[in-house]
């Protein structure tokens, strides 16, 4: 089995910029969402009393409560659409890319304890991984480890 | 009809002085009134204070229309006047207010605020408690219910009355729950005054018809100037009454389902009339509510260490914590 990215990179620049919600609800169904602007953008407001930024709104009577969110950064935005997910060649193709998009939490400001901000703590975690390390760091951090293993007995 | 006073009034707005739409000094004005503002929130309304209400130690009526309905706003109404003009609510004919047709209250309504010997003892207010602020509060992590939205409403109002310098002394309130309670938190926010909660004080009190027909005209005008944000175009906004029975109300929730969003927000998403339309015709929508989640208290078993592997014989792993707790996991499907 196999999944192929089947887009030009060159797309990522030109292609449309999609406006994003990142929902606190899962929704089983697929299709065309094509009512946002009439039945939701249409009723987000700012609200002020919960701090500068913070935006209001309603899915299906639930109150929401939300936030503009850039992409990190160094990262780019990507929707992928794959029409048949049962093949065994899988091919993924590019809807869109964003920047920004509002993130909502169900009647809960968003904070830094929002399960997405925690989860980007991957990119760091990948980050430092990923970081190529040189002969003299690591015997630096050696000699740090033995130093703490002397204070320790 | 109902096109032919459309434009009436626009020709008025046209050649007559500037009319402010902020302001009620008719039936013909209540219409554009809540029609300017947005029917996803909530809008309070004084009507200005008579000079003799700052004076005369005053009697206040509290009702409320459209508690029960699955459509549109609920409205909370007030009205006051001094202790001796009780004279005049029943000159104007204020009675129980479901025994008027919708045509006498809106007369009554009218002359309340046109004539002079009533306008100048007598002033209301009301609140229009958006259907959107409805299913919103009723769907809180920590639910406000019906009740709740209802005292506040009453209480904000008669602060409203108080803020804007009535001489209160008595307060009348029509209840549908039990009294006893409700009597008990006003006494609490408003130790200064006699307080009478009853059950259809509606039809006892003229000042509390008073109020319920100020409740109940805005109440029937909001949903005749409705504006749908979502651009439905609904003919004569013949939606029925509203309550969950009425063939006409069933149809328009029917028929105006979005599979994503349910319905247009004119309609109380945590009636169960709503919910139960939506549970068979939208698309299934689970929130997040990991509040509700159960802790589990029990410890570790003692006998933890001597099963490290599983039946096939390899180690399980646990989790990293740290990955826990920032919601990441490890994914082969993707």
């Amino acid at each position: 089995m196999s999944i192929t990215l089947d887009f030009d990179v060159k797309q990522l620049a030109n292609k449309r910029q999609l406006e994003l919600h990142y929902l606190p609800a899962k929704i089983n169904g697929d299709g065309e969402c094509a009512n946002v602007d009439k039945y939701f953008n249409n009723y987000t407001r700012e609200a002020s009393d919960y701090g500068t930024g913070v935006l209001t709104n309603a899915l299906r009577g639930y109150p929401l409560l939300g936030k503009r969110e850039a992409v990190p950064k160094g990262y780019k935005g990507v929707v992928l659409q794959e029409t048949d997910p049962h093949q065994a060649q899988r091919q993924l193709r590019l809807t869109g890319t964003f920047e920004e998009f509002t993130y909502w939490n169900y009647d809960k400001v968003p904070s830094k304890g929002d399960g997405y901000q925690q989860a980007m703590t991957m990119l760091q975690v990948a980050e430092a991984l990923a970081a190529p390390i040189g002969e003299a760091e690591l015997e630096e951090e050696l000699k740090r480890q033995q130093q703490a293993k002397k204070e320790n007995l | 009809m109902e096109d032919m006073e459309i434009k009436e009034e626009n020709e008025s707005v046209i050649d007559e002085k500037p009319v402010d739409i902020n302001k009620i000094g008719s039936l013909k004005s209540l219409g554009p009134f809540i029609a300017a503002h947005e029917n996803s929130q909530n809008t309070v309304y004084l009507s200005d204070v008579p000079a003799i209400c700052k004076e005369q130690p005053c009697m206040l009526g509290v009702d409320e229309a459209g508690r029960g309905p699955v459509l549109g706003p609920m409205v909370y109404g007030i009205s006051y006047c001094p202790l001796e003009s009780k004279s005049v609510l029943v000159e104007l004919g204020c009675a129980d207010s479901k025994q008027l047709t919708e045509e006498k209250r809106d007369i009554i309504f009218n002359d309340l605020n046109t004539l002079e010997y009533a306008n100048s003892c007598i002033g209301w207010a009301v609140e229009i408690i958006s259907p959107n602020v409805i299913s919103s509060s009723m769907y809180r992590r920590t639910k406000c219910s019906l009740n709740e939205i209802s005292m506040d409403s009453a209480m904000g109002l008669i602060q409203h009355a108080i803020d804007a310098g009535v001489n209160i002394a008595e307060v009348y309130v029509d209840t549908v729950g039990p009294p006893e309670k409700y009597q008990e938190k006003l006494l609490k926010r408003f130790p200064n005054f006699k307080i009478t909660v009853a059950k259809k004080a509606d039809s006892t009190y003229p000042i509390v018809s008073a109020a319920s027909i100020c409740a109940k005209v805005t109440r029937d005008h909001a949903l005749k100037v409705w504006q749908f944000p979502e651009g439905l175009l609904i003919k004569d906004n013949a939606f029925g009454s509203g309550y969950p029975g009425d063939p006409v109300t069933k149809r328009f929730l029917t028929e105006h389902i979005d599979l994503v969003f349910g319905f247009p927000r004119l309609v109380r998403f945590s009636w169960s009339t709503a919910e139960n339309a939506l549970a068979d015709k939208a698309f299934e929508m689970e929130f997040d509510e990991p509040d509700s989640e159960k802790p589990k208290y029990a410890g570790t078993k003692l006998t933890k260490f001597f099963k490290g592997t599983t039946k096939t014989g390899e180690v399980k792993r646990e989790e990293c914590r740290f990955f826990k707790q920032c919601h990441l996991d490890n994914v082969t499907d993707f």
